[in-house]
């Protein structure tokens, strides 16, 4: 919606140069009172999208890390992990890699991407998670990992 | 033989190499969305070589395209030596033949960003290759290096060093400034500033991680942070890429004036504007880590601030300032004006794709998707690549006396504009329905999708040959008149 709007107010300047010309001094009088307005609008949802972010990071808060721990260790190409995870509570999957940098992807039953984390060899990165929905997850690696990166994926049931 | 000949040999040298490694990138870029759409197959190892040279040789072909302009723009203000450009173009084509050998021949596949421990952990590829690979990194960044010590210098020696170039006088002294009568720096000399501070300092973060990584390719025992070099590789990758299109720009603050028999201005707003870009081009890479939890949370605020802040100098000043000099004007509408005024347009859809990208919370369902290629391609492929065939049209229409016909702009820039729209249109689909980056064989809907973007990129082929067919025209009758 956007690349629509920005491509139909720019088609629409290019189309002004059909009609009588104007002085460049006319047009900049004008445009720099406009480029104040953009200026400050921009600001202003620059700000509030930071604003609304904020709260939504997902890097876990120490008191979000007391729920029950689940290791996750990728590697080339599958995921060492947990079958089941429980529905409606608090969990945490604590994620490494064995080899070399992965990604652990969380597909929720509906197809959707739900969350993710990277897996890097040395660190363990913590996913604070609580499924809601019951369910088939999948998992994808969504870091470059080397030539069967596409197919290395990992499952676990939410009941 | 004159200063003027000799400068547009360096450029001509830079902007058509990188013409001919976008051609040859650009094909396997097909081959690979053809492969994705299930069109043709091939060994997932083949595909992800070619994947390593597509991502490693589209930035080097951007790069060269967008050095070899602003090189000659800046050599008018103050000739440079032309011995160092052409030693920083062999090293970069050097090393950018040393890849195209790991790739092809040694079948190294780490990805153009080859983050460690990769390059040396379950390599299907001979060690040879991933030497190949690393030389051939190090020697693009040791032209880059010098490419930008030397525009550095040059800037700096013109303007009346630090200060001058900044425009500090301009901004903070206004009227002292204007009484004084100084040449206040042309905006092209602004992005030159900024492509060479920032420049130098991608190199200060991408010579250690390959020497770090040459370091443990000679001797394994060599232990690397993994979270380190990863923050050093994308300090580096990240910065350079997006400095092709603040070197592409120069293009259009030369070129668009004319077409527009309009002006664009040096003023304190954009010498401001110029600062942001200096600062927040340097520290926006953050954004690549935010699912690395590990690294450290206040960089992650500063990934998402930087890049917000970013967009501001080319949505309120350059893009907007573009917007402004064709308004209204006598426009001359050419393949120039019109590759350069779109370019513009490109700039802008693919900065609000990579802002949603940038968003933390919005992140997380993106992420190493195919939204990022989106966005990358939206300003690689309508914004840098666009303002390089302005330039280059730009240089040809100048000297040349027949004009394009009306019909062949239409056929290019159908071609051109609407095959990129379906590609592009591809990535984004699909990025937002999660389906990842860098798989050789996609998930559904990725296929079907995939199907519809090779279309558009056969369709834009066609729009580049008739384009290709037209700037060989438009040469020959330069040719002619100088006969």
């Amino acid at each position: 919606m956007a690349a629509v709007a920005i491509i139909g107010v720019m088609v629409a300047i290019a189309r002004s140069t059909t009609g009588n010309p104007e002085a460049q001094a006319t047009v900049t009088t004008v445009g720099y009172r406009l480029r104040r307005g953009w200026l400050w609008a921009l600001a202003a949802c620059a700000v509030a999208a930071f604003a609304v972010s904020l709260p939504n990071f997902p890097y876990a808060r120490p008191s979000a890390l007391e729920g029950r721990h689940y290791p996750v260790i990728a590697f080339q190409y599958g995921f060492e992990m947990p079958k089941t995870i429980p529905l409606n509570q608090p969990v945490v999957f604590d994620v490494t890699s064995k080899d070399v940098n992965h990604g652990f992807g969380i597909y929720a039953p509906d197809g959707k991407l739900f969350a993710q984390v990277q897996a890097m060899p040395d660190y363990v990165n913590h996913l604070a998670l609580t499924f809601k929905v019951p369910g088939h997850y999948l998992v994808r690696c969504l870091e470059y990992c080397g030539i069967a990166h596409y197919a290395m994926q990992g499952a676990f049931d939410v009941r | 033989m004159s200063d003027n000949v000799v400068s547009r040999r360096v450029m001509w040298a830079y902007i058509l190499t990188g013409l001919a490694v976008f051609a040859l990138m650009f094909v396997l870029g097909v081959f690979m969305r053809a492969e994705q759409a299930a069109w043709i197959t091939f060994d997932a190892g083949l595909f992800y070589s070619i994947m390593t040279l597509h991502g490693a040789g589209m930035i080097v072909a951007m790069a060269l395209c967008g050095m070899g302009g602003l090189w000659y723009i800046m050599d008018r203000e103050q000739p440079m030596n032309p011995g160092i450009a052409w030693g920083a173009f062999a090293a970069m084509v050097i090393g950018a033949l040393c890849v195209v050998v790991a790739a092809l021949v040694g079948h190294f596949a780490a990805g153009w960003t080859f983050l460690y421990p990769l390059p040396f952990v379950g390599a299907t590829w001979a060690p040879w290759a991933t030497g190949a690979f690393l030389v051939g990194i190090a020697l693009v960044v040791v032209g880059w290096a010098a490419y930008c010590t030397q525009l550095l210098g040059c800037v700096l020696s013109k303007y009346g060093g630090l200060r001058g170039a900044t425009g500090w006088d301009l901004v903070f002294h206004h009227d002292a400034f204007v009484a004084s009568g100084r040449p206040e720096p042309p905006p092209q000399a602004f992005a030159a500033l900024v492509v060479a501070v920032d420049g130098l300092f991608a190199v200060a973060g991408g010579m250690p991680a390959g020497i770090a990584s040459l370091a443990h390719f000679v001797d394994p025992s060599v232990a690397i942070d993994p979270l380190w070099i990863k923050n050093l590789t994308y300090e580096f990758g990240h910065t350079f890429a997006n400095l092709t299109i603040y070197m592409a720009i120069a293009y259009v603050y030369v070129a668009l004036p004319r077409y527009a028999n309009r002006e664009w201005h040096t003023s304190p707003v954009l010498a401001i504007a110029w600062w942001g870009t200096l600062l927040f081009v340097a520290t926006a890479y953050f954004h690549h880590l935010y699912m690395d939890f590990a690294q450290p949370n206040g960089l992650q605020y500063v990934g998402e601030i930087a890049s917000y802040l970013a967009a501001f100098p080319p949505a309120v000043v350059t893009i907007f300032g573009g917007a402004l000099l064709v308004y209204r004007s006598k426009m001359r509408w050419s393949l120039a004006s019109i590759f350069l005024y779109a370019g513009l347009v490109g700039w802008l859809v693919g900065g609000v794709g990579a802002l949603l990208d940038a968003t933390v919370p919005i992140n997380v369902s993106l992420h190493n998707t195919l939204w990022v290629p989106a966005h990358f391609h939206t300003y690689l492929l309508q914004g840098v690549f666009l303002f390089v065939l302005g330039w280059v049209f730009a240089m040809l229409e100048a000297r040349s006396a027949i004009v394009t016909p009306l019909v062949v702009r239409w056929i290019a820039g159908l071609g051109i504009f609407g095959g990129a729209a379906l590609l592009l249109l591809g990535w984004y689909v699909a990025g937002s329905q999660g389906v990842p980056r860098r798989y050789a064989i996609q998930p559904a809907p990725g296929p079907e999708i995939s199907s519809w973007a090779t279309i558009g990129a056969l369709i834009l082929a066609v729009g580049l040959l008739v384009t290709l067919a037209e700037a060989l025209r438009l040469a020959r009758a330069v040719r002619e008149v100088r006969a």
